[in-house]
Order: structure tokens, then sequence, then C-alpha cells
């Protein structure tokens, strides 16, 4: 795997998923950056390269979708998928380029971010 | 009348001068003074005009007076008319019983003592005269009360007509509360004759576990004098129940005590049916929110822990034992993961209708029945031909073919095929085009008393299970969309199977001429 690890920034207010949810997408190939707020992650994208942000919906302060539309708003060419805990689509998560439910599990997340990445396969590493 | 209208007073004497002698007398009394001088005449006067009193001379030539009052009295006209004895002869006491036998009112004898003779036909001609007003009051009595009768009878007839219009049923009981009166409306209910349901025995057509305390309460009312008010159901003449709001007024006499109970009751099915519905549309958009949340606080840790099994998998340093057990962990909360997708998804409902996939719901409802399919033994034929997109809410479609789904499956305990059709199609009603889902079964089938009520409220062929309600609720939902459900059951040479068959509409309505161009 010599090529450039794509970056992904992982956002969620809660620690012990957030943890989890980077050693997974770490497992599958990426590196990756976390943060805990709207805020955090917004500051991150704009002070380096990122591939993808990974954002939870419901988060205290800024939801996931209101970050997902300043991100596009900033960094149109930025994709943004959105993870959630409920099963609906919210308002307005269409503005990211996929919405993952966490009851999915996570080799259905890998493979989404594989898919918004455009990447093949096999960088799941599984 | 007027106070003193002179009567007739009939003298008869076969001698002149004594009528005029007692014409002189009587003058002052103002009547009117006939005279005959024999029977005969004195009986063609009775015969034309009336008259109030005769004097009449006991002794006459050709004809006795005692004779002439025998055959006075042989008239059933003359029955009453007085009659005075005149009598020069000294009369015997025997003599007077005779008269009075015959009838004789009185007798005067002579020489007349012209004040006592006056005073007498006085007293006997006012006696007429008050008879005759008396009889004359009478008739016009008679006819006022043929008038207020006539008038009554109009307005019972109006009443009654009233009565029987009116939407209510409606019923009348004496004081002790036994009905004596039902009005037309009643007996179109419940199909019964007065007969049937005289008296107290209205209770045959309530519901009997409602009985006693409609009874408990109703005798309370008829002891205090309170206005009743109750409400329960009715068995109408199909033998299906009615809810009915209930009312009786006491109807109180002049005195205030009461004098009957007039009564109504009020098909209410309707409201309470949609009260029903209502409370369990709101309870299920109250679990749905519930749902939600629980579906929320679940997913997070879950999606945590399914990580973490991720991350386990193949880990260095776990040996095989190690290894083994995280994968079966992993697959237990797969399951969990799975279970809280399907039944936790089931409840939750959009604001406004979002584009559904048919398909999808049905998908959905065969996996909530996946466990009893295979515990009844029952194989699934799906044959889907398209997608079925609407727009629509799925929590609702949902549990509209869960209830036909389930029905079908509950049917054939002994296993059977349970085959499930989504297609594009066409309603046969009124040409729009739509989707048709079919649900088939091979199970006990649906008998031909039972096919009209299916979809009734409150019918059920499941015994204690199911309200009843399921059928209904899914019509009215459908109908919601425009669309239709229909069943059909049959047995052929031992084989039985009944289909139910949704079709919704996907295609706004089409305009009547095209309707009729379609038809043609």
């Amino acid at each position: 795997m010599g090529k450039h690890k794509a970056v992904i920034v992982c956002v969620d207010d809660e620690q012990n998923p957030l943890t989890l949810r980077k050693l997974v997408l770490q497992k599958a190939g990426y590196e990756v950056l976390t943060a805990n707020s709207g805020k955090e992650a917004l500051a991150l994208v704009a002070s380096r390269k990122v591939d993808l942000v990974l954002s939870d919906h419901l988060m205290p302060g800024m939801h996931g979708t209101e970050l997902a539309e300043q991100l596009k708003a900033e960094h149109p060419n930025l994709p943004v998928i959105l993870i959630s805990g409920v099963n609906d689509l919210p308002a307005g998560s269409t503005i990211a380029n996929a919405f993952v439910s966490k009851i999915e599990g996570p080799d259905a997340l890998c493979k989404e971010v594989a898919a918004v990445l455009n990447l093949p396969l096999d960088a799941c590493g599984n | 009348m007027s106070s003193h209208e002179s009567v007739n007073i009939l003298m008869v004497d076969d001698q002149p001068g004594k009528l005029l002698s007692y014409e002189a007398i009587l003058g002052p009394l103002h009547e009117n003074l006939l005279k005959a001088n024999s029977g005969r005449e004195a009986l063609e006067q009775l015969l034309k005009v009336d008259i109030a009193v005769v004097l009449m001379d006991v002794s006459m030539p050709d004809i006795d007076g005692f004779q002439l009052a025998d055959m006075i009295r042989e008239h059933p006209r003359f029955q009453k008319t007085a009659i005075i004895f005149i009598s020069a002869v000294h009369l015997s006491d025997l003599d007077r019983i005779k008269g009075y036998e015959r009838g004789a009112v009185d007798y005067i004898s002579v020489p007349v003592i012209p004040e006592l003779l006056r005073a007498k036909v006085s007293v006997f001609a006012e006696l007429y005269r008050k008879t005759q007003q008396l009889e004359k009051l009478n008739r016009e009595l008679e006819r006022r009360v043929a008038e207020r009768t006539e008038e009554l009878r109009e307005s019972e007839s109006q009443f009654r007509s009233l009565a029987n219009s009116i939407p209510q049923l409606a019923w009348m009981t004496h004081p002790d509360g036994s009905i004596f009166w039902y009005n037309q409306r009643w007996y179109d209910y419940t199909g019964t004759t007065f007969e049937d349901v005289k008296g107290w025995a209205w209770k045959t057509v309530h519901h009997p576990d409602y009985l006693h305390e409609v009874t408990r309460k109703f005798q309370h009312c008829l002891a205090s004098g309170e206005a009743w008010e109750d409400t329960f159901p009715l068995r109408g003449k199909d033998g299906n129940y009615r809810w009915f709001l209930s009312r009786a007024l006491p109807i109180r006499d002049v005195n205030g005590k009461v004098v009957r109970w007039f009564g109504t009751n009020t098909d209410i099915t309707d409201r309470k049916l949609a009260e029903e519905a209502l409370v369990k549309s709101e309870r299920l958009a109250a679990m749905g929110r519930l749902a939600g949340i629980i579906a929320h606080e679940i997913n997070n840790p879950l999606e945590a822990i399914s990580n973490a099994f991720y991350l386990l998998r193949d880990h260095p340093s776990l040996d095989e034992e190690a290894r083994y057990y995280s994968k079966l962990a992993e697959e237990e909360l797969a399951r969990v993961a799975h279970i809280t997708k399907q039944t936790l998804s089931f409840y939750r409902e959009s604001q406004r209708p979002i584009p559904i996939s048919l398909a999808d719901v049905l998908d959905n409802v065969i996996e909530l029945q996946s466990r009893n399919l295979h515990v009844s033994s029952v194989t699934l034929d799906k044959r889907f031909q398209t997608q079925g997109k609407i727009q629509g809410y799925p929590g609702e479609l949902k549990q509209v073919f869960l209830n036909i789904i389930g029905n079908a499956v509950q049917a054939m305990p002994n296993g059977g095929r349970l085959r499930i059709g989504l297609r594009e199609s066409t309603s046969r009603k009124n040409g729009r085009r739509g989707i048709r889902v079919s649900v088939c079964d091979t199970g006990i089938g649906i008998p031909r008393e039972n096919a009209k009520r299916l979809f009734e409220p409150f019918f059920s062929t499941k015994e204690a299970k199911g309200t009843g309600l399921g059928l209904w609720i899914s019509r009215g939902i459908i109908q919601k969309y425009e669309g239709s459900i229909r069943f059909r059951s049959i047995a052929l040479a031992g084989t039985k199977a009944t289909c139910f068959s949704v079709f919704i509409p996907t295609a706004a309505a089409t305009e009547p001429t095209e309707i009729a161009a379609l038809v043609a």
C-alpha cells in the first residue's frame, strides 16, 4: 500500500464511539483525525488537507447536517458522510455525499467510505 | 239560552170555562198556555209540540184522566212529562197512590187555590226549563268534546309523524318504568314488535355485559325523578350491537307528580369508533416517538460494540479459542442490530408523505413474520414484478400489510403456501394506474356468512385474539390513498385459497368522460 493514505476527519461528541470508529477506519487503512464538535472539525479542515469528513449527526452545538452545509459552502469538493443512530434520513441530510446508519455495522461503513472516496474495496483491508 | 224561555203548559179540561180560569191563574207565569178539550186533543198537542207540564182534569167524559196518563206515559218521549191532576172529587189516598203509580206528578183539589196552582205549575215548568237547558248544555259540551277530540287526534297524528321521523329511537314509560310505546325507528332498528319489548322486555335487546348496570341506573332515576343518561350497546335486527347515548326525562302533572317518562336513544357508534381509532393512532404515534428515542439510544452503543468486535477480528493477541468467542459474540450482536432495525423502525412515522418502495415495506413485514412462517411450516412464494414506488407513510402501510399477511399466516397453522405478489396494475373500478399487492394463502378460508362482515369493526373470527379492528382500520388507511382492499375465498376440489388484493393508485383520478371512454 505505498500510496498516499486518505485522510479522514472523524467527528463525534461521544468519546468511546469516536475512538472505536477511528480504530476501525485505521484498520481499514486510512489516516484518521478526530474532532469532538463541528467547530473543531472546521478548524481541522482549515488547517490541513483532508480527503473526507465523517460526522455524527446528533451533537450538541452544531449538528452534523449544519456542519455538512458549512463544509460544502467552504470546501465544495470535500466529501462528507453523515453517520447517525436514527434510522430515518434527517431533514437536509441530502447535502452530504452519503448517509450511514450506525446500525449497519463497520463493514457497511467501510464500504460506504471506499465508495465515496472512489477507492477500490481492497483498501478496506479485509 | 235566555234564563226564561217560556215553556208550553197544556191544560186539559172538557169545560172551556175551567180552561179559561186556569188560563187567568197561570197568566202571570208568562209561559205558553195551550188548551185541549179532550183526551184526544191533548194527545194531538203532545205530539205536535214539546209540553212541559200537563194540567188535567181527572174526570172527563170521553176519557178518564188516569187512562190518559197511561197513554201519555206509553210514549217514551213523555215518560218524564209532568202531569198535574185536578180533581173535583175528593181523592182518597188509594186514588192518589193509583195516580202516582201511573206516573202522575201531583194532585190539586177543587176548589183550586190560584197561588197553589201557580206555584206547582211554576215549579214543574222551571224544572222542565232547567232540564232543557241542561240538555242543551250537554249537547254543547259534547260538540266541544268532539272538536277537542278531533284536535287531539290531529295533534296526536302530528306527534306520531314527528316521533317516527326523528333519527333517534324513542319510547315512553309509565311512572314505574314499564314501556308502553316505542317509535317506529325502535322497531326498525331492533326488528322487534311491541309484544316482544313491552313493559320491561326491552332488556332482551341489551348487551348482557351492560344490562345489569343500565337497569340499576335507570331504576335509580325512576325512584329519584332525576333525568336519566347512559351509554350502552343495543342489538339491531342483524344481530350486531351499536352504541347508543340514551336519555330520559320525567313528565310531571300540575302537582309535580311524575306521570310518565319520555326517553330517546341516539346512535353514536360512528363517533365511538372514530374516537377509538383516534386513540389507537395516537398510541401508535406515541410508540413511534418512543421507538425513535430508544432506537437512537441503543444504536449508539451498538455501533461502538460492533466496531470493537470488528477490531478484535484476527487480532494477533487472540488465540483460536478467544477468536472463536469473539466471533460468536459478534454474530449475536449482529442479530441484536437486526432486531432493533426491524422492530424499532416499524412504528416510526414521517411528518410528510415520502417516497416509499412497497417492495421494501413488504420485505420488512415478511421479515417480521419470518419466525411465524417457520413455526407453521408455511412456504413463501414472492412474486415482485416492480418496486412499487408510491408516495405515502411507511408506518401505516406496514401496519396494513402486517395485518393482512399476519392473518394469512394465522390461517395456516399446519402449513401451506403464502404467495405475495406485487405488480403494476389498473383499477377495475375507474381505470386508474397503480400498484397491486396480492396476498394469497392456502389456509382455512373465509366462510360465506362471514364474508360480508369481514371489514366491519369489532368483527373477529379469531376468538380471544384480535380486536376485530385490524381489517377495518386497514381498509380505512387504504381508502385514504384512494385505494381499495378486496378478497376472494374459494374452495375447489379439496383445496382452499384466500386472496386479499390491495390496490393503491399512483396516477391522479381521471376525468369522468375519460372513465366513460374506458368503460365503453
